[in-house]
């Protein structure tokens, strides 16, 4: 009678594995809900299925990754989100203007800053604001910074998930630097919540000045150093040439943007092709490369550092006296319309579409994140790698899962 | 009795345990000996050779789980420092005693088996792994006349013990009724079998040379000059055993078994509490033996690099009779007081008794010094192990350098280097040495 | 890469060897305390004067000032009006439920307010159709219940801050900014006369500049 208890009714479909324990067949939802899923948890000759996360050391987040393997080779795979799904879109649209940036902040919590420049943007288009120029150069400043402190971790967790485990202290260390220079701007660490509509929340100040003078005083030489350990490296070079090749014709048609896009040849960035604040003004290259791989995404990142260093250069060389926000009243309410603006974040174009239908909350929000349109090409990626490579493949992508689940 | 019993703390129940049962075992033991001893003298002195085995993998046994707290907590302090960090630095002087903690930690953990697990093999594997990393230094030499069993096949038995840990990581992947686990298993397995083989011909070379297995004589071959050592007429050799002795043991680059940020774990995914503890012992006890074999065979072992000038300090401290007891009593006395001198007069901030602790210290460590540097002297296997484990550790010390540097390699480039580039090279090695031996024997 | 097989990773095995013994970055933290930015955004904190008095005088003007709305005000002052309290709503058991209905645009029951006389809202829901419920016409509708009331009585506020959709430190500081809107029901003229007899010259000041400016007396009395 206690065996039976165990035993599945007639009708339950799901696989008994082993009798003497009961253990069934877990992954498989059944029946399937799609063509897809049918597909998918359809098992070859000598195949299975692997479960990587969502508390997998290296998924970057909570992301769920079903793996059908044959042997070590990855032979499909089904990735699984909304482990992170807040709502964010939504709470928003419940909030004011003001309100909603604040919301917006821990979308890509390693590149805040970014998150915050585009409803901004499109808040100030809906308003029809000028923002005064020395904001807009404290917004480039500081945007920069944490660009470098993004890129400098994506350096970290790449090494991380090949393997090693140097690079991630040394580039945190970069990254810690330019997170208290930041706090020492912003008044905090990661979700700086700093920009606001029509300039910024406070002016540059002795203590930020500081520590980024002694830190750009070094900030080359100390990333060059870092980065002759995996540069160099036959192992890591051997390992990520030629893995996750895209051409920049699939990319395109994956939507791909940002760095990811630039690996495969296209100098496509957003601040030259569609150029908003003072980015006309300043100097800098957009580094292209060919190849389309793992390396070249891991390189074209490097290369993006040291423009981000010219770019930081020069805003503070050319930084105007001024004011640092424009006049506006306290509660915003916008004419009806519709705005969008669209950013260059450290993984790609990251943008925002407001509608106002005159009251002082956004009538529609939406934030169109880059780290989601990237991790739908892991699906053309991976299949064909060994697992050990899943997550160089991924990590070379550089997802954020809080941008990716929203 | 009951009331007295509760109102004890812990430590004294321990004691008042302890204490009556030492004194009825020890009683027990004087009789037993007195009655028995003359013919358990016997039978041991019959039996030499079991009674040495059995003492040596005893004392083996022991030493290992300190020998691993070390390598442990150099591997944590060495990767720490290389990584701009401090490491372990609160438990103990410089956080030395933190890898100890770490030991009992896992003692005492929860040591759960997963559902649908194979008990038995589940259980098994982690001492199967344990064992055969230990008996691997059996037939090590760490100083003249201070080896286990001076076996003259020694090294062939060191492969044939080595290559059993696969057997212990393929049960364990297996047994554990997880994924993860099985494809860890499945890798150590090809990972270990594919580099047993260069590693074996690798030392194929150096063995034409020696003439001998025994690692005892291997080691007597190259003295007194250090330019005596196989390194020197074995590079190649030297290369390839040094690398496939990091895929054996399983370290960076070729820690594949254990990968963490792909396969969880490994085959160690599901275990915990001690059973997982023997696989972290084993795994360093590893590091260390193989260290120490490279060392045995290519550096010297415990010959020092060149041969120190013949000193022998006669001490007799019989011959001074009286005067040794009033040494001992009045030497340490006054070298402390001596040392703590300056401490206590060059700075007036200094209280007294601070300077006394570090007079005495300061006595302790020159006392130690001095010790040492008679038994160097007068003791050749004092000289011997310092040698030995000097160099051991320096293995080590690169071993945890290369984990804190390179990243990790793929499972198809760690094959093909094995079968591609490994095996040629030491068979290309094997045939110059055989070459060289007929061109010079001749 | 270079040349040579193995030569990249010897440079990177030399450069780990270099920062081994290179200065450490970590903070030791018991023992010492990392530096703090001056313009640090921790925990947001009252003040106390050297009598242990709270500094907050309740002007509600960090409440308004707050983009975010992330300063909120809760409890009873001295005079068993206002809420005296800081910090996120959310953060407060009172003010907790409250927060959350009325981001969800329902009606909040307030326990804080309970002891509070009810008023008769009909009137002020006539008024607030009348503005179509606009935050813009605050003044009007301010005035227009002061009109219906006499004063305006917290219940009012309290409803016109839901319907409405301004934050209630708005609506008091736009009530506490004009001196015709009163918060307690006026004292009658006679009692308005005793208390400005007691000090006579002002009450001759008083009524010397409301006859230079031309205005009545009907003004007399508040404040």
């Amino acid at each position: 009678m206690t065996t039976d208890t165990r035993r599945p009714s007639a009708d339950d479909p799901r696989v008994l594995l082993d009798e003497e324990i009961g253990v069934y067949e877990q992954i498989p939802p059944y029946p399937p809900r799609t063509e897809r899923e049918a597909e998918f948890y359809t098992l070859g000759d000598g195949q299975m299925f692997i479960n990587m996360g969502p508390q997998h050391p290296s998924t970057h987040g909570v992301l769920r990754v079903v793996l059908k393997l044959d042997g070590e080779k990855v032979v499909d795979i089904d990735p699984v989100l909304g482990y992170l799904h807040r709502g964010v879109e939504k709470l928003c649209e419940n909030a004011d203007y003001h309100q909603a940036i604040c919301y917006t902040d821990p979308l890509e919590y390693i590149s805040s800053l970014f998150c915050e420049w585009s409803p901004v943007i499109a808040f100030e288009k809906l308003l029809d604001v000028e923002v005064p120029r020395r904001a807009e150069y404290i917004r480039v400043l500081s945007a920069e910074l944490n660009r470098i402190a993004s890129h400098a971790l994506f350096m970290g967790w790449f090494a991380l998930d090949l393997g090693g485990l140097t690079p991630i202290l040394w580039s945190f260390i970069e990254r810690d630097e330019i997170v208290e220079m930041l706090a020492a701007l912003t008044g905090q660490r990661m979700l700086f919540n700093y920009f606001r509509i029509g300039g910024v929340n406070g002016d540059l100040n002795h203590e930020f000045m500081s520590r980024l003078g002694f830190w750009m005083s070094r900030a080359t030489q100390q990333i060059e150093s870092n980065l002759t350990l995996l540069n160099e490296n036959e192992l890591f070079v051997r390992r990520a040439r030629g893995l996750g090749t895209i051409d920049s014709a699939t990319a395109l048609r994956m939507c791909m943007t940002g760095p990811n896009l630039r690996a495969t040849g296209l100098p496509f960035d957003v601040r030259r092709a569609h150029p908003y604040s003072i980015y006309p003004e300043l100097d800098f290259d957009i580094p292209t490369r060919t190849e389309g791989d793992v390396l070249a995404r891991y390189l074209l990142r490097m290369d993006e550092i040291k423009q981000s260093l010219r770019i930081i250069d020069q805003c503070l060389h050319q930084m105007p006296d001024g004011p640092i926000m424009a006049r506006l009243p306290r509660l915003l309410r916008p004419r009806p319309g519709r705005a969008y603006a669209a950013i260059e974040g450290p993984r790609g174009q990251y943008s925002t579409y407001a509608i106002s239908d005159g009251t002082d909350q956004p009538f529609r929000m939406r934030i169109h994140d880059p780290s989601f349109i990237h991790l739908q090409s892991v699906g053309l990626l991976m299949p064909g790698n060994l697992v050990a490579d899943t997550m160089a493949v991924m990590a070379s992508l550089d997802p954020i899962m809080g941008g990716v689940d929203k | 009795m009951s009331r007295a019993w509760g109102r004890l703390t812990l430590p004294g129940k321990v004691v008042f345990t302890l204490v009556p049962l030492l004194l009825v075992l020890s009683v027990a033991l004087v009789i037993v000996i007195a009655v028995f001893g003359g013919a358990m003298l016997d039978i041991l002195v019959a039996n030499v050779g079991i009674v040495r085995f059995l003492v040596a993998v005893t004392i083996l046994l022991l030493l290992a789980p300190p020998s691993a707290f070390i390598i442990i907590y150099m591997e944590m302090k060495i990767i720490a420092l290389m990584n701009l960090r401090l490491g372990p630095d609160r438990v103990g002087p410089w956080g030395t005693l933190l890898s100890t903690v770490h030991g009992l930690k896992v003692l005492m953990k929860e040591d759960f088996t997963p559902t649908g697990a194979d008990r038995i093999v589940f259980t098994w594997a982690p001492i199967v792994v344990f064992m055969a990393s230990v008996m691997g230094a059996l037939v090590i030499p760490f100083a003249p006349g201070l080896i286990a069993q001076d076996l003259n096949v020694g090294l062939l038995y060191f492969f044939a013990v080595g290559g059993l840990s696969v057997v212990g990581l393929l049960m364990a992947g297996w047994s554990s009724y997880n994924k993860y686990s099985l494809l860890g298993g499945l890798r150590s397995a090809a990972q270990m079998i594919s580099y047993e083989i260069p590693l074996t011909l690798s030392v194929v070379g150096l063995l034409i040379l020696a003439g001998t297995m025994s690692l005892n004589t291997i080691v007597e071959n190259q003295g007194p000059w250090f330019t005596d050592w196989y390194v020197f007429q074995q590079p190649l050799g030297f290369v390839i055993f040094f690398i496939a002795a990091t895929a054996e043991a399983n370290r960076t680059p070729f820690d594949l078994t254990e990968a963490d940020s792909e396969i969880v774990a490994g085959f160690a995914t599901e275990y915990s509490g001690m059973r997982f503890g023997f696989f972290f012992f084993a795994e360093y006890i590893n590091v260390f033996i193989m260290s120490a074999l490279l060392v045995t065979l290519f550096l010297g072992g415990w010959q020092a690099p060149f041969p120190f000038p013949e000193l022998h300090i006669a001490l007799d401290p019989g011959s001074l009779g009286i005067w040794l007891l009033l040494g001992i009593a009045i030497v340490p006395v006054v070298a402390t007081l001596v040392l703590a001198a300056p401490f206590y007069l060059l700075r007036s901030s200094t209280p007294w008794w601070q300077a006394l602790i570090a007079g005495f210290l300061l006595f302790n460590v020159l006392a130690v010094g001095a010790v040492l540097g008679i038994a160097y002297v007068n003791f050749d296997f004092v000289a011997g192990i310092l040698w030995f484990m000097g160099k051991t550790y320096a293995f080590v010390f690169v071993f945890v350098w290369m984990r804190g540097t390179l990243p990790r390699i793929r499972i198809d480039q760690l094959m093909g280097f094995a079968w591609k580039w490994l095996l040629p090279a030491s068979l290309v090695n094997l045939f110059v040495t055989a070459a060289a031996i007929v061109v010079v024997g001749n | 890469m270079s040349l040579i097989p193995g030569f990249g990773m010897v440079r990177g095995m030399a450069l780990t060897l270099r920062r081994f013994f290179e200065p450490k970055v970590t903070v030791r933290y018991p023992e010492v305390k990392p530096d703090i930015p001056h313009k640090f955004r921790g925990r947001l904190q009252l003040l106390y004067d050297e009598y242990g008095t709270l500094k907050c005088e309740t002007c509600f003007q960090c409440a308004q000032a707050c983009p975010i709305e992330c300063i909120d005000m809760g409890g009873i002052d001295t005079k068993g009006r206002f809420h005296v309290h800081w910090g996120a709503a959310e953060t407060y058991g009172e003010r907790r439920d409250e927060s959350a209905l009325r981001r969800s645009g329902r009606p909040v029951p307030d326990a804080a307010y309970a002891h509070f006389e009810a008023a008769d809202l009909s009137a002020l829901e006539a008024i607030l159709e009348e503005h179509d419920h606009d935050p813009a016409h605050m003044l009007q509708i301010l005035e227009a219940t002061q009109a219906a009331y006499g004063y305006l009585p917290v219940a009012a506020l309290k409803r016109i801050s839901q319907t409405t959709g301004a934050w209630y430190a708005m609506i008091y500081g736009t009530a506490s900014y004009y001196r015709h809107l009163r918060f307690e029901p006026a004292a009658d003229e006679r009692q308005a006369e005793a208390l400005s007899g007691r000090r006579p010259s002002e009450a001759a000041f008083l009524s010397g500049l409301d006859t230079a400016l031309g205005g009545g007396s009907d003004r007399r009395g508040v404040n």
